[in-house]
């Protein structure tokens, strides 16, 4: 244990690399998949398209060769490029969650009934308008219990950077518990690290949620609905809304 | 005011409006009635671009809605719509609900649409629910405030798609009231709708719709008291 104790510097770096990375992702990540998943939903042929093929081609990709070919392959695609681990890894796992992040905000959205638009359009709001005043306020009570839980999964997922060489929390584990022949340790500490990570993000989004159902006085049937796709992200499976009949859990996802 | 000449109107295949031809003139007060599915309608909801018209003319307030030019927004400002469903928006309050559009669309100054929105409250009757969210009310309430959001953009002309329909018996009655005084008023409306009595007392001409194409219209006690046509008549029996 004391030998341990000498090896949190290591730890401490990587727990803070892993941190900066999501970050980045989760920024990112948020900003992509909205802006996708907007795109998903509109009335444009194209930009559904487009954003259709996205969302499925990503989506049916491992996250594993997701970085593999972004480490790799994407420096040979663009010429000159000098792509260091961290932002390998952050457009990896940035394409990965934009995915899955636009499936919510297109489900999300689709949920807004029609009424809705049309009361919105009859009163002469326009495009712009009608989505940010109208649309997604509503939507945004269905859409961020999934996305949080979207980003809890993806904190989780980032520990595959170790395989492009990034030392995350991860990699120092492994590092810390071969070097120290105390693997037991090692890997406690590294699990109560991602723990402490995710935890707040899980509380945060429970407060998010409560703010939102004492602002807005709807039928809470949405949310239930929606329990299940956040349950269902958490052991990697794509977030189609409606299926997915197991019960409710905790959208904490410390699992 | 509108001038609608020879509109067709398709879903796909099926064509729901099949030359409709009719003038409403300023402050007319216009009932369409009509069997479920003959396109009355799809016939409002022409008149405000909330369906795209497939053939013919129609020029609203001076503005031809075929142009391909025309901007919708501008046609919407001047055309009210109250919905059966009421369509109120359930995140924002009473208040806000009658202000976002003079604000968003309009660009009008803050305490002054608040003043205008206070002041349409008060019209239906609703003051003290400024506060409220659109859940909190009864569904005449509800609608009366869709009226008052509707309003708030001053409109030219009003479209009502059966404003009484989703309602529970005894709050369809201050919901019609509040229409009336808008007719006494010298509000130019369209309603779609089943309530016989509204249309026989208030009424400046009731037009009858049946299979997308207009049967037979004219003044209200012509109409229910001495229908011309067999279609007309069979549907009174009908619904009286």
């Amino acid at each position: 244990m004391g030998d341990l104790l000498t090896y949190l510097p290591p730890l401490a770096r990587g727990a803070w690399m892993t941190i900066i990375l999501c970050l980045i992702v989760g920024v990112a990540g948020s900003i992509l998949g909205f802006v996708i998943g907007l795109a998903r939903a509109s009335s444009i042929g194209v930009l559904r398209w487009v954003s259709a093929i996205y969302t499925n081609f990503l989506r049916g990709i491992p996250l594993l060769i997701i970085l593999l070919f972004t480490y790799f392959a994407l420096p040979l695609l663009i010429p000159g490029a000098d792509f260091s681990q961290l932002m390998s890894g952050a457009i990896g796992l940035t394409l990965f969650v934009s995915a899955y992040i636009a499936e919510v905000v297109r489900g999300a959205i689709e949920s807004v009934p029609r009424g809705q638009y049309e009361a919105a359009e009859a009163l002469g709001l326009g495009f712009f308008n009608k989505f940010r005043y109208v649309i997604v306020p509503q939507a945004m009570r269905v859409m961020v219990p999934p996305w949080v839980g979207i980003l809890l999964a993806m904190i989780k997922d980032s520990s595959l950077v170790s395989v492009i060489g990034f030392v995350d929390l991860t990699q120092a584990g492994k590092i810390v518990g071969t070097t120290t022949m105390q693997p037991l340790w090692a890997f406690v500490v590294v699990g109560a690290v991602y723990f402490f990570i995710c935890y707040p993000l899980g509380r945060f989004g429970r407060w998010y949620e409560k703010r939102l159902s004492i602002s807005l006085a709807r039928p809470p049937d949405t949310l239930q609905i929606l329990m299940p796709a956040v349950t269902g992200l958490l052991e990697h499976e794509p977030p189609e809304l409606p299926e997915s009949p197991e019960s409710p859990r905790d959208a904490g996802g410390t699992t | 005011m509108i001038s609608v000449t020879d509109l067709h109107k398709s879903f796909g295949k099926v064509e729901v409006l099949k030359g409709m031809s009719c003038e409403i003139a300023a402050s007319e007060v216009v009932c369409l009635i009509g069997p479920s599915g003959s396109g009355k309608s799809t016939f409002l909801r022409c008149l405000n671009l909330l369906e795209s018209i497939t053939a013919g003319t129609v020029i609203i307030n001076g503005h031809n809605l075929g142009d391909p030019k025309l901007d919708k927004i501008t046609v919407r400002k001047d055309v009210g719509m109250v919905f059966q469903q009421f369509n109120l928006f359930p995140h924002l309050k009473v208040l806000d609900n009658i202000m976002l559009a003079p604000l968003k669309v309009g660009k009008k100054d803050r305490l002054a649409t608040e003043q205008k929105a206070l002041e349409l409250l008060e019209k239906v009757g609703l003051s003290d629910k400024a506060d409220a969210y659109p859940s909190a009310l009864s569904g005449g309430q509800q609608q009366r405030v869709a009226i008052a959001r509707a309003l708030a953009m001053d409109p030219a002309v009003m479209l009502f798609d059966e404003p009484t329909s989703a309602l529970d018996p005894e709050t369809v009655g201050d919901v019609l009231e509040v229409m009336k005084r808008l007719a006494e008023e010298g509000m130019t409306m369209v309603v779609v709708s089943h309530e016989m009595g509204f249309a026989r007392e208030v009424a400046d001409r009731v037009i009858f719709i049946d299979e997308g194409l207009i049967v037979e219209e004219g003044k209200p006690t012509e109409m229910f008291d001495n229908p011309r046509h067999e279609r007309t008549r069979a549907f009174l029996r009908r619904v009286s």
